[in-house]
């Protein structure tokens, strides 16, 4: 499943939660995170996620697409791949 | 969705905000997230410590070494998960048992004839090599030792070879498979994609109770995991051999490629690149299985193979090596 997750969370935990969010998913923007993960994944990821945030203040945006395919993705400026595997 | 990483770059690796982090020389910097990582290739020159290593350990990643010529090396391993020593002792049983190693060793053969004949039936004018090869199928039901199967295999596959001619195109020939070292871009390709294959099925095996070093078609020896030699006799005509005709004859590799040094024959860092993403690319393709009646991708129908391997050696089910439908 392609997974666009994005983020608003207080300074406090900022780094936390990005520091998590790394694991699973390449940071393609600030505070942008993009991949492809299986369903199980993605439910392990957000149950860690959930657990750390402030629900009152903070607030993480999870776009999925079942279909890599069906979505349509152009860039202005610099592109960072977040499917990379020859490095 | 877990992918292979092959890092050609030169530089650090390490593990760095619980993930893996890729410090190049030229000063860029990479996260790899570990829950993407299904095992990592290093070609280039690549530090790393015992920290990551235990990290990688935890999330039963493996990495694979190559040397300079992009040869496989070695790989290291975690702590092995999956073991069983009800299987080890089937499996090694199936080996001293004379009969029932000849029946899975000429299943190898079988298979991996049968997709080599269906490389070819995909191309014009190779009618004749098809026939010789079905000849000289005919005799493996009678053959009654190793050896004598070896012989067999030798002589396909030299017919096979032959017929690489009239395959490829765009001025690339094959004259004679040579090994150590190959010395013409196809030899180059051959050995380069085998090797790679090999480590991607040694991985697939790994993830499985199977124990690598007991093997039945190839003589189990020291320092190799001669069970992933077995199984690759069947995925090479059909992943790789297949792909080099795809690479050259859509001249998607190109002689430029090559580097050619007194006899020695080296693939550049470039067409590795090119061939990898296509050989990746070629994993990750799917087929309607008949029987499980859902999508599987190269890469499982290797491990498919390995669980068929365990059936068949805990007298489940009756091994049927794999022979593709579509």
């Amino acid at each position: 499943m392609y997974v666009i997750i994005t983020y608003d969370i207080s300074e406090k935990k900022v780094s936390v939660v990005n520091k998590l969010l790394k694991k699973y998913l390449t940071w393609t923007q600030n505070s942008v995170f993009e991949g492809n993960l299986s369903v199980g994944v993605l439910k392990k990821c957000l149950m860690e996620v959930s657990r750390i945030i402030d629900k009152e203040k903070d607030s993480i945006y999870i776009f999925s697409v079942e279909r890599e395919q069906n979505i349509k993705k152009e860039i202005i400026g610099i592109e960072k791949n977040y499917d990379d595997i020859i490095l | 969705m877990k992918h292979n990483y092959y890092i050609f770059k030169s530089g650090r690796l390490k593990r760095k905000d619980n993930t893996v982090f890729l410090e190049t020389i030229d000063e860029e910097r990479k996260y790899l997230p570990i829950e993407s990582i299904d095992s990592l290739h290093l070609f280039g020159e690549i530090d790393l410590n015992t920290k990551l290593l235990n990290y990688l350990n935890s999330y039963g990643i493996i990495i694979n070494f190559y040397n300079y010529y992009g040869y496989y090396s070695g790989s290291y391993y975690p702590r092995k998960q999956q073991v069983s020593g009800y299987l080890l002792v089937n499996q090694v049983q199936h080996y001293l048992n004379k009969e029932e190693r000849l029946f899975l060793a000429k299943q190898f053969i079988i298979s991996g004839v049968f997709h080599m004949v269906r490389n070819l039936r995909h191309y014009e004018n190779t009618k004749e090599y098809i026939e010789t090869i079905n000849r000289e199928l005919s005799d493996i039901d009678e053959v009654p030792v190793i050896p004598a199967l070896m012989g067999i295999e030798g002589r396909i596959r030299n017919v096979y070879y032959s017929a690489f001619n009239s395959i490829l195109k765009h001025g690339f020939l094959l004259n004679k498979r040579e090994k150590r070292p190959p010395n013409d871009p196809v030899n180059v390709l051959i050995s380069f994609g085998n090797s790679i294959l090999y480590s991607t099925v040694l991985g697939e095996i790994y993830k499985t109770q199977l124990d690598p070093t007991v093997s039945y078609l190839h003589e189990p020896s020291t320092r190799r995991f001669s069970l992933s030699l077995d199984l690759s006799e069947i995925f090479k005509p059909l992943i790789i051999d297949s792909l080099i005709f795809y690479t050259i004859n859509n001249k998607i590799l190109n002689l430029e490629d090559f580097d050619s040094k007194e006899e020695i024959c080296l693939l550049s860092e470039e067409g590795k690149k090119k061939f990898i993403k296509e050989y990746e690319k070629k994993l990750s393709t799917t087929v309607k299985h008949r029987k499980l009646k859902r999508s599987v991708s190269y890469r499982s129908f290797i491990k498919l193979e390995c669980y068929k391997l365990i059936k068949h050696l805990i007298d489940d089910e009756l091994y049927k090596p794999l022979k593709a439908w579509w």
